[in-house]
């Protein structure tokens, strides 16, 4: 079942470089997407899920900086754009990204209309009852009515809000969208709306996404693939049977994570939990970088450098654990 | 002050380190203090501030004498100030008294002749005196006083006020009689004619000086032995005296300036510190409280907001003798409501965080609360009210002078300037009593703007985030 | 041995909403019903959940219960003392005993404090201890508790200096340093790292067990719900629902809201990707100023009959086992299924599957 690969990422770098030192965010990651799929990115507060999302567009925050590797799409290495390239030819047509939050920018002061309108215009000439066309085609899509253009944000409820800027993440037709979080904010039923919601556009436009977010729950439900990020760095990278299946992750990591997610069927006398806290990534630990919090800690796992391999078709897993199995 | 505070000094000092013009507005902030520290040390009159009115003080110093530094960018040097203490005496006695004779000398190299020359003479008991001129060139001119009194006084000759009659005389052997027809006495510059070349034509323009060393003779002969000459001291009213000059009232400039500074930092920092303080507690507990105090204290503070300060200062200057306390009281109770509208909006926005509620929780005091939650909260926010309400109140203070409503006893740089704006200065190009205080305002105004704004800077995207 | 340790009978909150002139005048006033006739009882050494998405309540009930709101009608007892209106000493022995964890373990605790200040704040207002080094000692063995050591390493630190796990334990120290009965804790482990959250949760348990505490816990997350509380009470728009042994609730639902809720809980197994989540919901959650006569959750249920919005709103009934609910249709509903529901809409969707 080989797709066609749209975005392919090779050893992406990015440090953030503050006064306390350079904090390897982003350590030499590389994965693909493919088209009309959903990969999952899924990791801890710090790992680098959300810095990965924004390197993905060449817009890293500062005082961070893309230092190495490739983002290629469709064949062309985006980090050797210009900046003004990227923003006319990459950014928002070839790649959106719904940030996390992203419902609380809507400026509350202008009208819906005015603020899809901007954005669709700031790329894309257009004339006005085209640019009408397609904001109302979008809003349908998302499910919302026409008269949601006139509305100011405060009168939309939450999830009406995240799904105005999910057709504003679409409606430039990009072939990736990154969706950061973008479920956090919202009630447990608003989000089942908008996960179906999500499901339905990626069937529809054979759109790809990259769904980030810190909960294992909803990547679950969400993702063909999933990606687990620990300090920087992927732990494990498999499809949702892979990871999800009877059979188990194969990442000690990933392992403890599954174990600390409570369960809403199941009777459970003691959740688990993972000691200590995620590395400092201006001195992260040498060899792996989940060594000194790991159950299964061996000699080499402070030693080697530590590669990602495949351990069957499809599943690639960082750890030395792993690959003697 | 707790380690927690230091550490927060600290990190703040870091931050505040890091921006330009913060630290430029402390490094004048730090020279106005050193100015005022050292200021008996670097001024020529030490008790300007408190002698400002008193004429007898500046009696020897030049009347509108520009600053020495303008003989720099002129080639028509002027003559500056300067005063030379005889230390030789030789006396004798004579008849039924004494005869003391000394002598001083006094280099001349410049071109345009000083204001003035007086003798002051330090004597006891009665006495003739004789006081001769002898120039480079030979020629001299004398005059004598007799003056008739005991006790230990200092009797002045002066050239301008008593020789002017001899210099004329000294000019009619000279001149060209022709030229000596279109003038009198009374409007020959006699200090031009002593320090001029000796030529035809050229001793009444008064431009061609006669350099080198004078000597100026001084005879007393006293009627017993009980009186005596004691000290006699040659004072030169230059054209140019002093840093920056002096008055038409012979005032030293460089010293009021001086003293000046004292006063602008005293007004300014003392209204703003007191008016910060109460509008920082005013606006906290009105925001805190909210409701009807809340209500009742807006509609209190709008009241004084919307008072003009100056027709009260203007009425209160009428009914009371205008003094500067009280104008820094007036400025107080007036300037509190400058902070009152952030901090209460501050305040409004602390009120709903978590750890306020957690403290209600925990059974905390309002007045608990308040003090130890929100008011620390502020005190950043203070210190940039405070720096920049500064440049306001002296301001305030330097326009209330302006027309005349200052206090009148005291030296402010508002004070040079009434004096200098009421006496025509500007028209009669006096711009060194116009100009210095002005630009002293300004410094320090924008001083304490350039502190508050580094603060601001450093404290807004703080307050905005929490 | 389970008694009473905090009873509420029908605790009403409502929020007078601003008007304008024109409403002044016309004599109109709405108000924003939070908490809208809710009773329960919680017993000592429980765990009790308070359950619903953001607006129904359930913070708002928390706070009655801490008393930083005043409640407008209904009754509080606390351990047989009528607690609903009191002040001055009274209110001061009471806050003793009832203490609170907030949400942001960040913000809830004054950023320019030490730990050291933080914990011993309480101790200040109270007036606890006969002088520092008494009271420092206590806030030591506290820290310990909360295994916060060695204590000294912590006492000087300041909130941001902790990481979120830290700033929770020291947030649950504060609240311990009153000797308080019950534990209000408000969503304390939403923001915290998942590999965490359950470390917090068993300092939690053993202190409960240790100190015999009594926790009401807040949330909007029903499998964390499952996991930590022996009771749970579900809320929607003010009131409760749904009510039992959390195990009954989760497993034997009954109330429709209940049953979307649990629907659309998302679970980590695999087979669910290209399926449509079926959450047996519709519309928008009406806003508290205008809540829907008869059964408030009427409009929204696809179980709805004329009865539900006609007649008066259903209360409480036990169905056994102290598991309640408010719905007049549960029994149907139970017994039929899917076949019980009156209305083909679900979550406004077109489609309810995907073809793969």
């Amino acid at each position: 079942m080989e797709k066609e690969r749209i975005l392919e990422v090779r050893d992406l770098e990015l440090h953030y470089f503050t006064r306390k030192g350079v904090v390897k965010a982003v350590d030499k990651l590389s994965f693909d997407l493919r088209k009309g799929e959903t990969l999952g990115v899924v990791g801890e507060s710090g790992c680098g899920k959300t810095t990965m999302g924004t390197a993905l567009l060449n817009m890293p925050t500062p005082p961070g900086r893309i230092v190495g590797g490739q983002i290629l799409i469709g064949g062309r290495d985006v980090l050797k754009l210009s900046e003004a390239e990227v923003r006319r030819r990459v950014r928002w047509e070839q790649i959106s990204m719904v940030f996390q939050g992203a419902m609380n920018c809507l400026t509350p002061v202008y009208t819906i209309e005015k603020q899809m309108k901007e954005t669709l215009q700031q790329h894309r000439e257009m004339p006005k009852d085209e640019a009408m066309k397609r904001m109302v085609q979008y809003l349908n899509l998302v499910g919302l009515p026409e008269q949601v253009l006139k509305r100011y944000p405060h009168e939309l409820s939450g999830g009406m809000k995240q799904r105005i800027v999910i057709a504003m993440g679409l409606f430039l037709e990009p072939q990736v969208v990154i969706c950061d979080e973008p479920t956090t904010a919202l009630d447990v039923v608003v989000q089942a709306q908008i996960i179906n919601l999500l499901k339905e556009l990626k069937e529809q436009l054979s759109v790809s996404f990259i769904f980030i977010t810190h909960d294992l729950s909803i990547e679950a439900e969400v993702s063909d693939r999933i990606m687990v990020m620990y300090a920087g760095r992927i732990a494990e990278l498999g499809t949702n049977e892979q990871i999800y299946g009877p059979q188990g992750p194969a990442h000690p990591y990933t392992q403890r994570l599954m174990a600390a997610t409570p369960r809403l069927h199941e009777e459970v006398e003691e959740l688990a939990f993972i000691p200590g806290t995620p590395p400092d990534l201006v001195a992260p630990p040498t060899g792996c970088r989940f060594h000194p919090r790991c159950h299964v800690v061996m000699d080499r796992c402070s030693r080697d450098d530590l590669p990602l391999r495949e351990i069957e078709p499809d599943h690639l897993v960082a750890c030395w654990r792993c690959f003697h199995e | 002050m707790t380690k927690r505070d230091f550490s927060q000094m600290k990190a703040l000092w870091d931050e505040f380190r890091r921006i330009k013009f913060g630290m430029v507005g402390l490094a004048l902030l730090g020279m106005f203090a050193i100015l005022v520290i050292i200021e008996p040390l670097i001024v020529p009159f030490p008790d300007a501030a408190s002698r400002w009115r008193d004429m007898t003080y500046w009696v020897d110093n030049p009347r509108n004498a520009k600053p020495v530094w303008v003989n720099w960018f002129t080639s028509k040097d002027y003559a500056p100030s300067a005063r030379i203490e005889s230390d030789a005496f030789a006396s004798e006695a004579s008849g039924s008294g004494r005869m003391y004779v000394t002598e001083i000398p006094y280099k001349y190299h410049w071109v345009q002749a000083p204001t003035d020359i007086t003798l002051r003479l330090g004597v006891t008991g009665n006495a003739t005196y004789q006081v001769e001129f002898v120039r480079p060139d030979g020629l001299s001119v004398s005059y004598m006083k007799t003056s008739k009194s005991t006790g230990t006084r200092d009797v002045r000759i002066s050239i301008a006020q008593n020789m002017a009659p001899q210099m004329f005389q000294f000019a009619q052997k000279i001149e060209d009689p022709a030229v000596m027809n279109s003038v009198t006495a009374a409007t020959v510059n006699p200090l031009a004619i002593l320090f001029g070349k000796a030529e035809k034509g050229a001793l009444l323009r008064g431009d061609k000086p006669l350099t080198g060393t004078y000597t100026v003779k001084v005879t007393a002969l006293t009627a017993d032995a009980t009186a005596s000459l004691d000290e006699v001291e040659l004072i030169v009213a230059g054209g140019v005296q002093g840093i920056l000059g002096t008055d038409n009232m012979k005032r030293d400039l460089w010293s009021g300036l001086i003293a000046g500074t004292k006063w602008a930092l005293i007004i300014g920092l003392l209204t703003s510190f007191i008016a910060v303080v109460v509008g920082v507690i005013y606006g906290v507990t009105s925001g805190y409280y909210g409701g009807f105090v809340d209500s009742l204290m807006n509609r209190i503070y709008e009241i004084f907001a919307s008072v003009p300060l100056l027709p009260i200062l203007i009425v209160m200057s009428a009914v009371f003798k205008p003094s500067i306390w009280i104008m820094i009281s007036m400025m107080c109770i007036f300037f509190w409501v400058g902070p009152v509208r952030t901090v209460r909006s501050i305040a409004l926005q602390i009120k709903e965080s978590s750890y306020i509620e957690a403290a209600r929780g925990l059974g905390a005091s309002n007045r608990r609360i308040l003090f130890r939650h929100m008011i620390p909260q502020l005190v950043p926010y203070a210190f940039a009210s405070m720096a920049l309400s500064v440049p306001g109140a002296i301001v305030y203070e330097a326009s209330i002078s302006l027309i005349g409503l200052g206090d009148a006893t005291r030296v402010t740089w508002g004070q040079i300037l009434q004096a200098a704006f009421s006496s025509g200065a500007v028209l009669q190009g006096i711009w060194w009593w116009v100009v210095p205080p002005g630009v002293a305002i300004a410094v320090m105004g924008m001083t304490f703007a350039f502190i508050g704004f580094a603060m601001d800077t450093i404290l807004n995207p703080k307050l905005k985030t929490r | 041995m389970s008694e009473p340790i905090l009873v509420a009978e029908n605790l009403t909150k409502w929020f007078p909403v601003k008007r304008n002139l024109t409403q002044v005048l016309r004599g109109q006033r709405t108000w924003v019903r939070a908490v809208d006739k809710v009773s329960f009882t919680i017993n000592k050494g429980e765990i009790f959940g308070l359950v619903g998405e953001s607006g129904c309540g359930k913070t708002t009930t928390g706070k009655l219960i801490m008393k930083l709101l005043e409640i407008t009608d209904g009754t509080l007892h606390m351990q047989g003392e009528n607690v609903t209106h009191i002040g001055g000493q009274a209110l001061e022995k009471y806050r003793r005993q009832v203490q609170m964890i907030f949400q942001d373990p960040y913000s809830s605790m004054n950023p320019r404090f030490t730990v050291r200040e933080v914990l011993m704040e309480p101790l200040e207002i109270h007036n606890v201890g006969k002088d520092v080094k008494e009271r420092e000692s206590w806030i030591r063995e506290i820290l310990n508790e909360v295994k916060l050591s060695p204590p000294d390493e912590f006492l000087v630190r300041h909130p941001h200096m902790l990481s979120g796990g830290q700033r929770q334990r020291a947030a649950t120290a504060r609240t311990l340093m009153l000797n308080p009965s019950i534990i209000v804790a408000d969503e304390p482990v939403s923001m915290i790292d998942l590999s965490t959250r359950a470390e917090i949760l068993h300092m939690m348990r053993q202190l409960q067990r240790e100190l015999g505490l009594t926790y009401v816990y807040i949330t909007h997350d029903l499998s964390t719900a499952r996991y930590f509380t022996d009771r749970l009470a579900v809320m929607y728009l003010g009131k409760i629902i749904e009510m039992g042994v959390a195990g009954s609730v989760i497993d034997r639902t009954l109330h429709p809201y209940t049953k979307a809720l649990i629907a659309a809980v998302c679970e980590p197994v695999s087979g669910k990707v290209n399926r449509i989540k079926d959450v047996p919901i519709k519309g928008e959650i009406p806003a508290a100023t205008n809540i829907p006569p008869g059964c408030r959750f009427h409009p929204r249920c696809l179980y709805a009959v004329e009865e539900c919005w006609q007649e008066e709103e259903p209360t409480l009934v036990d169905v056994g086992g102290g598991h309640k609910v408010a719905c007049r249709r549960y029994a149907e509903i139970e017994r039929l299924g899917d076949a019980a529901r009156t209305s083909e809409a679900s979550l406004g969707m077109k489609r309810t599957s995907l073809r793969t």
